[in-house]
């Protein structure tokens, strides 16, 4: 016979049992189970699915800033050109103005309000007397951006290549006068410091001095690739920049002129050749333009974070209305992060160069001149008068290839690798793949004749690979830019884009993929669901049950007696 | 040289140095001075800060900046001869950088009176190899103030220091040499969360031996 106890154990086994199979959700039932249960009583009744959440109120910040200081105006700088450069972001005129003459023989105001220092770029004399200099010495330092602190939690010196996104990174950076930060109350870095490094700019068979100074705490060197220079130059120091071969790393707070006087013109490339599967990566990278010799033909020697030459040189302006130079870097999150994790750069060492294996890595931030859209569409556009034709100088510094794609226009390659491409081969294309490291002059015509150009409006220019278009997977993003004629520049140098609101984009919250991707002009179609509260109620009372099912047939299952 | 004969240069060239300075410091926001050997902003010779009725007594501070100093700190990579420099309530300092490094280094105060110094700062960039000198008149509060290189990572990585003026006002956290780290690695392997987990059990199996359970009854 079953004790009372024992019996009450089996009501309550039975009660459990029974809750559970009520509490569970009928739409989880297995399939073939369903079908029986709908050829007896037919389909369930309708209950709404959940509503949408009211979407929170995006906080962005201004699309397009504006220039209180008239830095995007065409102007005369102590006598130097300057051409207008219509987006919303430009240079310090007067930084250009001072790499044109060189930092000795601007004004003293023009050098305070450049806020280079004396010997940023300093310019010689003129050795073949066409009227330009032929001696330049040009500093470089090694700047940390976006790094860690043992002060802060938050990285410091930072630069976001999209709203809110701060891959930590190393820059070759012109030499610049005082912080590194735009002023006291923020971490923001200054101007000057920012990737890709400088596009370098000088002359065929210009003397030239590059003086690295290394303010970095990891040692670091110079290479020039693709411009011709000595192994060994006239002071019997290596000038490859190759720890390997040619000379010892620059170590921190050391530093070491490099000369190089090269014969022939063409767009090259330079880069740190230190641990280079990293540093190469981290952003210690840059355009280095050889233009060919003209008479009183005076350069901008530096074209910080690349995009236009605002003073572009005598060749360009004879056969071009505008001169851009397009510096494409992708970056890797899991490297980027490795020197924001710790403050030690004994341990920042071990996690990047033992710790990180790049064999394993995968690239995930796409930039165009240091920025990722929507920042590209401040600063990166590439405008379009009719009838006119514009030079581009494109190098892939990132570690895959780029699948470059033009909308309404196809584009002809004049060099590769600083050499003419035959005539015969200069084929029209609107796909141009870009291996790493591989630097094109494409022509960019502006004629409206049904192959050249499809007429005037706002046409992208991007990576068809899918990826590139995507900021850690999050489109639009990534390294979109466009090319904008004239007419679709709003007064502040804004696109007059006729599609979707670019308020989400400019705000934290979308790249960090909390915001629904529609949202701008669908919010209730496509928004968050809300969540099935009925379905949760049902799940939390039949994990309820199960759980009172499982101790009570402990107990039964136990010798129990009556007390 | 012969130290007297360096100490009356350094005594004539100093007061020429303070009035080039000043000649040409006023037509700029910051007060500043861009040469071949670096920038002086912010330069005071006599103004007084509140709460100062009389400069209180002159002070000569020479700062040296050469990686070397970085070696006997474990994690550093540039630094200072000193870190932390104490000053009397409205003394007048003369501060010369000494920069020993072939690279660029500034000496930059945080946090002084904005009626005396735009944006609360004064600031001293050598370049390489190149020394700076430059004058300023500490407040007449107790307060500890930031002294830092303000090139990326140069803080970060040695050349942070503090001046206390007077009594001070209490320690900042990571100058070089004399304060800890705000935030410190742990410098650990992950496998230590094992090893205490077994002191741990250790620790139990002691004590349930040691102490016997009292069975009362």
């Amino acid at each position: 016979m079953l004790s009372d106890l024992k019996k009450k154990r089996y009501a309550i086994l039975l009660i459990t049992v029974f809750g559970m199979v009520l509490s569970y959700p009928s739409q989880w039932y297995p399939y073939n189970f369903r079908l029986i249960l709908t050829s007896w009583f037919g389909a369930n009744d309708y209950s709404p699915l959940p509503e949408s959440k009211i979407s929170k109120e995006i906080s962005s910040e201004l699309s397009c800033p504006s220039d209180p200081s008239g830095w995007r105006n065409e102007q005369i700088i102590d006598g130097v050109n300057i051409e207008e450069s219509l987006p919303c972001m430009a240079d310090n005129p007067h930084a250009i103005a001072a790499f044109v003459l060189g930092t000795n023989n601007v004004s003293n105001e023009t050098l305070r309000l450049s806020g280079l220092t004396a010997d940023a770029v300093v310019k010689g004399r003129d050795l073949d007397e066409d009227g330009d200099p032929d001696e330049i010495h040009i500093k470089l330092e090694v700047a940390e951006l976006n790094g860690s602190s043992p002060i802060s939690e938050r990285p410091v010196t930072t630069y976001d290549i999209a709203p809110g996104v701060q891959p930590g990174l190393w820059v070759f950076a012109p030499k610049f006068v005082g912080m590194a930060v735009e002023n006291f109350d923020t971490q923001v870095a200054r101007y000057s410091l920012k990737i890709p490094s400088p596009a370098i700019r000088i002359e065929q068979g210009d003397i030239v001095k590059v003086t690295l100074e290394n303010t970095h705490y990891m040692p670091h060197t110079l290479h020039i690739h693709g411009a011709d220079h000595e192994f060994i130059d006239s002071n019997g120091e290596g000038n490859d920049g190759v720890p390997l071969t040619s000379e010892l790393p620059i170590m921190p707070g050391d530093s070491r002129t490099y000369n190089i006087t090269p014969r022939k013109a063409g767009t090259m490339f330079y880069h740190c050749h230190v641990q280079p599967h990293v540093h190469v990566q981290m952003g210690l990278q840059g355009l280095f333009i050889v233009e060919e010799n003209r008479k009183n033909n005076h350069l901008q020697t530096m074209n910080i974070g690349a995009g236009k030459v605002r003073a572009p040189s005598k060749a360009l302006r004879e056969s071009y209305d505008s001169e851009y130079d397009m510096h494409y870097l992708d970056l890797d999150k899991e490297l980027s992060v490795r020197i924001q994790s710790q403050n030690d750069p004994r341990l920042i060492t071990k996690s990047m160069h033992r710790d990180y294996d790049i064999t394993d890595a995968n690239v995930d931030y796409f930039t165009l001149n240091g920025r990722s859209f929507p920042y590209t569409f401040r600063e990166s556009l590439v405008v379009a008068k009719e009838n006119k034709k514009a030079k581009l100088r494109v190098v892939n510094g990132g570690s895959k290839g780029i699948a470059l794609h033009t909308h309404g226009h196809k584009f002809t390659v004049l060099e590769r690798d600083g050499v003419q491409i035959d005539e015969s081969n200069q084929t029209p294309q609107d796909v141009l793949w870009l291996p790493t490291s591989q630097r094109y002059d494409l022509e960019l015509s502006f004629f409206n004749d049904g192959q050249h150009a499809y007429g005037p409006g706002i046409w992208l220019f991007h990576d068809h690979q899918n990826k590139g278009v995507t900021t850690d997977g999050i489109g639009p993003g990534g390294n979109i830019s466009a090319i904008v004629y004239e007419e679709y520049l709003d007064e502040f140098g804004w696109p007059l884009t006729r599609g979707v609101d670019y308020t989400q984009y400019f705000s934290v919250d979308y790249y960090k993929k909390q915001l629904p991707i529609w949202g701008a002009y669908a919010p209730s179609l496509f928004a968050e669901p809300g969540r099935d509260i009925i379905l949760l109620i049902r799940v939390l009372f039949f994990a309820l049950f199960f759980g009172v099912f499982l101790a009570n047939c402990r107990f039964i299952f136990s010798k129990e007696r009556d007390r | 040289m012969n130290p007297s004969k360096l100490l009356v240069s350094i005594l004539i060239i100093l007061p020429v140095t303070f009035a080039v300075a000043q000649n040409n410091g006023d037509t700029h926001d910051h007060n500043m001075i861009i040469k071949y050997t670096g920038v002086v902003a912010n330069e005071n010779y006599d103004a007084l800060p509140n709460g100062c009725e009389e400069i209180s007594s002159e002070r000569q501070i020479s700062v040296y900046t050469n990686k070397r100093f970085a070696d006997g700190v474990p994690g550093a990579i540039f630094g200072m001869n000193e870190y932390e420099w104490h000053l009397e309530p409205c003394s007048r300092v003369t501060v010369t950088l000494i920069n020993e490094d072939t690279i660029r280094h500034q000496w930059m105060i945080h946090g002084l009176p904005k009626y005396l110094y735009p944006a609360g700062m004064f600031h001293i960039e050598a370049m390489g190899g190149q020394s700076q000198t430059g004058t300023f008149i500490a407040p007449s509060e107790n307060q500890n103030y930031l002294v830092h290189c303000d090139m990326a990572q140069h803080m970060e990585m040695g050349m942070r220091g503090q001046i206390i003026v007077g009594k001070g006002s209490g320690d900042l956290w990571s100058v070089t040499g004399i304060t800890n780290h705000f935030y410190r690695a742990s410098y650990l392997p992950r496998y230590i969360i094992y090893l205490c987990l077994i002191v741990a059990v250790i620790g139990y199996l002691l004590y349930s031996k040691l102490v016997p359970i009292n069975r009362k009854g």
